[in-house]
């Protein structure tokens, strides 16, 4: 009796582990496999598409798109597993960095995939693996940008014009505000919304170096955010009745109905109102954080990097879908498609809707987000939701102070 | 006998052996690795009780300990409240009883998950607008956007689910009660007070001390229901310390800290119920 259950656990372990030994590679036919890994499910189609045009070209490569839930969580159990995909379409977050420092992705330093890629980003995602780790892991392909979304009915109704500093944009918030119309609608229950005002407010205040020198002890945000708490404080005051009480979802579809002028959103926000309200027009201007309009920058970060595993089998096949992928006309569709826009030099995102930050784009006046560079344990967004509500500014500023050094000394 | 008894042990080693894999096993890795500095993958050194240490230093935890058992205590005692006071109903010779039994039920099938999307609109869009008809002025915002408040958010939604689950232990202890002793009560003239605590109470005390570790255990492990509703927000006011292990352990990568944090937790839950056990299974000796 005993044998034969302790027969069937064994079986049962067997095959399991017969089970894992399948998912490694097969090349069957002849042809190169390739897993090309991606964390975004909007973007599924667009690859699938991408990837017949590739295979057509290159008959004896296969290139296998996964794209699972939960992508990063993915990706790190993989890393421990010494399992890496051969392609990776990550985003430009604290997992790439995590990565990179780990020594596992093709340095692109230098190489000709590198070249056309508008420096800004590169030197954003070189600061995301940090000071100790030399090397550009990922070559930067799509980018979003944080900024002031408006309703271009109503914004005419009131007169107003494109703000191009900080007094200007107060201005027409007021100008709205006496009217007896909603100015932004904000949409607090969910923390992170309130991060995209953050987001502009800090990294065109604080500097694009800030988390370096905090982590340096050089500087701190009691030092360098008292403007940025300020200017939030002022902000929430233009919002609704309950700005603490909506989400998301439910400001995309208010906003889409016409119930504010302006929207504080990125340009992801941008597909979901039109969903709810097909013939709105839409107009985007980066906000004017400070009163010197040559010092404010467009908040854009890298969506979606290219990387390729250090330990590939087929590092020269990987390449050459990475220089498929870095062709200007392979980027302009994957831009136009996903309404994001390139990192690469010479690729504009042409969709009317973003003519209000195209410029930003041309000229490279844009700057990154500053909390991808956050120690990711400690929760930020719930603390700049707390100070809304509290407004106490100094303890707040030490609390952001204090959650940081403690995460860091884990 | 002999033989009698190994057979017996064959039936337990598959369910042994998938609770060791699947439970123990994990529990003793977390317990190992809350002393190193281990961020889910790649290297690791063994730190000590650092990890310990700074739990308690950690304001962050301090915060989400307390509003845990505010949560927790209050939600135990509304839940044994409320389901005893259903299954006194539903135990009555009533119309159509069998069918609100399972109409009573219902709530406990459905997934928290959509029972949270269902009340946060409720919360969202449904109150307001009678806070508005009414001119209730507190009930005109979400109460989830506001830090004082979404707590008790929270606890409608978890007493309205858990009550169906309570009800039925509770409904179980009410059917092994005989009718005779309240027919002998009344011709007594008991009144229907004291054939409750008389009667009712005492026989069911049993059910009363599970029910009560039960639901303290459970709302002490709250974490689905805040997910749904509030996400730990406004701020960090519903944070329980699930949702802190987990958030800092998977998405922070403090994998490590935070298991040393599960740890302590882990052993103020066993502390509570065997409190919980030993004071109300005396109470229940005494009656």
């Amino acid at each position: 009796m005993i044998k034969k259950v302790t027969a069937g656990v064994m079986a049962l372990t067997l095959g399991a582990s017969l089970l894992a030994g399948c998912s490694s590679d097969g090349a069957d036919d002849g042809k190169t496999t390739l897993e090309l890994f991606s964390n975004k499910s909007e973007s599924i189609e667009t690859y699938k598409e991408l990837i017949k045009e590739f295979e057509a070209k290159n008959p004896d490569i296969k290139i296998k798109l996964d794209a699972p839930p939960e992508a990063e969580t993915v990706l790190k159990t993989r890393l421990t597993k010494n399992d890496l995909p051969d392609i990776m379409s990550i985003a430009g977050n604290a997992t790439y960095g995590e990565l990179g420092r780990a020594g596992v992705l093709e340095d692109f330093s230098g190489t000709d995939l590198a070249k056309p890629v508008q420096p800004a980003y590169i030197e954003m995602i070189n600061r995301l693996v940090g000071p100790e780790t030399e090397g550009t892991f990922g070559l930067p392909y799509a980018t979003n940008a944080n900024a002031v979304i408006y309703n271009k009915t109503k914004f005419e109704e009131h007169g107003l014009e494109v703000p191009a500093t900080w007094d200007e944009f107060i201005a027409s918030l007021e100008k709205v505000k006496a009217a007896g119309d909603t100015p932004i609608y904000f949409t607090l229950k969910d923390a992170w919304t309130g991060m995209i005002a953050w987001n502009s407010l800090g990294a065109n205040v604080a500097g694009e170096d800030f988390a370096e020198k905090k982590n340096a002890g050089d500087t701190s945000f009691a030092d360098k955010y008292d403007e940025v708490a300020d200017k939030m404080d002022t902000l929430v005051q233009y919002g609704h009745k309950d700005n603490m009480g909506v989400a998301y979802g439910d400001g995309n579809n208010a906003f889409a109905a016409g119930k504010s002028v302006f929207y504080l959103q990125g340009n992801w926000a941008i597909p979901e109102i039109l969903k709810a309200n097909p013939d709105m027009e839409l107009g985007v201007f980066p906000m004017p954080v400070t009163n010197d309009p040559a010092q404010n920058k467009l908040v854009s970060g890298v969506d979606v990097l290219l990387a390729v595993s250090k330990d590939s089998k087929h590092k020269e096949e990987a390449m050459k879908f990475a220089e498929f992928m870095m062709n200007k006309d392979t980027a302009k569709k994957y831009i136009d498609e996903q309404k994001a826009f390139s990192a690469i030099e010479g690729v504009y995102q042409e969709n009317p809707v973003f003519e209000g930050i195209k410029a930003n784009f041309e000229n490279g006046t844009i700057t990154s987000f500053p909390d991808h560079y956050y120690p990711a344990g400690m929760g930020a967004e719930n603390l700049v939701q707390e100070f809304l509500i509290k407004k106490d500014k100094e303890k707040f500023l030490k609390k952001m102070d204090s959650e940081w050094d403690k995460v860091q000394n884990r | 006998m002999k033989k009698k008894n190994s057979v017996f042990l064959i039936i337990t080693i598959p369910a042994f052996l998938l609770f060791f894999i699947f439970h123990s096993f994990p529990a003793l890795q977390g317990i190992f690795y809350s002393f190193t500095d281990w961020k889910g993958y790649g290297d690791w050194n063994f730190v000590g009780l650092k990890n310990y240490l700074n739990v308690f230093k950690d304001e962050r935890a301090g915060d989400a300990y307390l509003f845990t058992f505010k949560f927790a205590i209050v939600a135990t005692i509304l839940v044994n409240i409320i389901s005893l006071l259903v299954a006194i109903g539903l135990n009555s010779k009533i119309k159509f009883h069998k069918t609100l039994r399972a109409i009573y039920f219902l709530p406990y099938i459905l997934s928290i998950l959509i029972v949270g999307f269902i009340f946060n609109f409720i919360f969202a869009h449904f109150l307001p607008q009678i806070g508005d008809a009414f001119g209730w002025e507190f009930l005109t915002r979400n109460i989830l956007g506001n830090p004082d408040l979404a707590w008790i958010g929270i606890v409608i939604v978890a007493v309205w689910q858990a009550v169906s689950f309570n009800t039925i232990l509770y409904l179980a202890g009410l059917v092994t009660i005989s009718e005779d002793l309240y027919e002998a009560a009344s011709i007594d003239g008991a009144g229907v007070w004291t054939k409750f605590w008389k009667i009712t109470f005492p026989l069911i005390a049993p059910f009363f001390t599970i029910n009560m570790v039960l639901s303290l255990k459970n709302f002490l492990m709250v974490f689905d229901q805040i997910v749904a509703l509030t996400g730990g927000g406004p701020g960090k006011s519903t944070e329980s310390i699930s949702l802190l292990i987990y958030r800092g352990g998977f998405e922070g990568g403090e994998f490590a800290y935070q298991s040393a944090n599960a740890v302590i937790y882990f052993i103020v839950i066993i502390v509570f119920s065997v409190i919980q056990l030993k004071f109300l299974n005396k109470r229940e000796v005494e009656n």
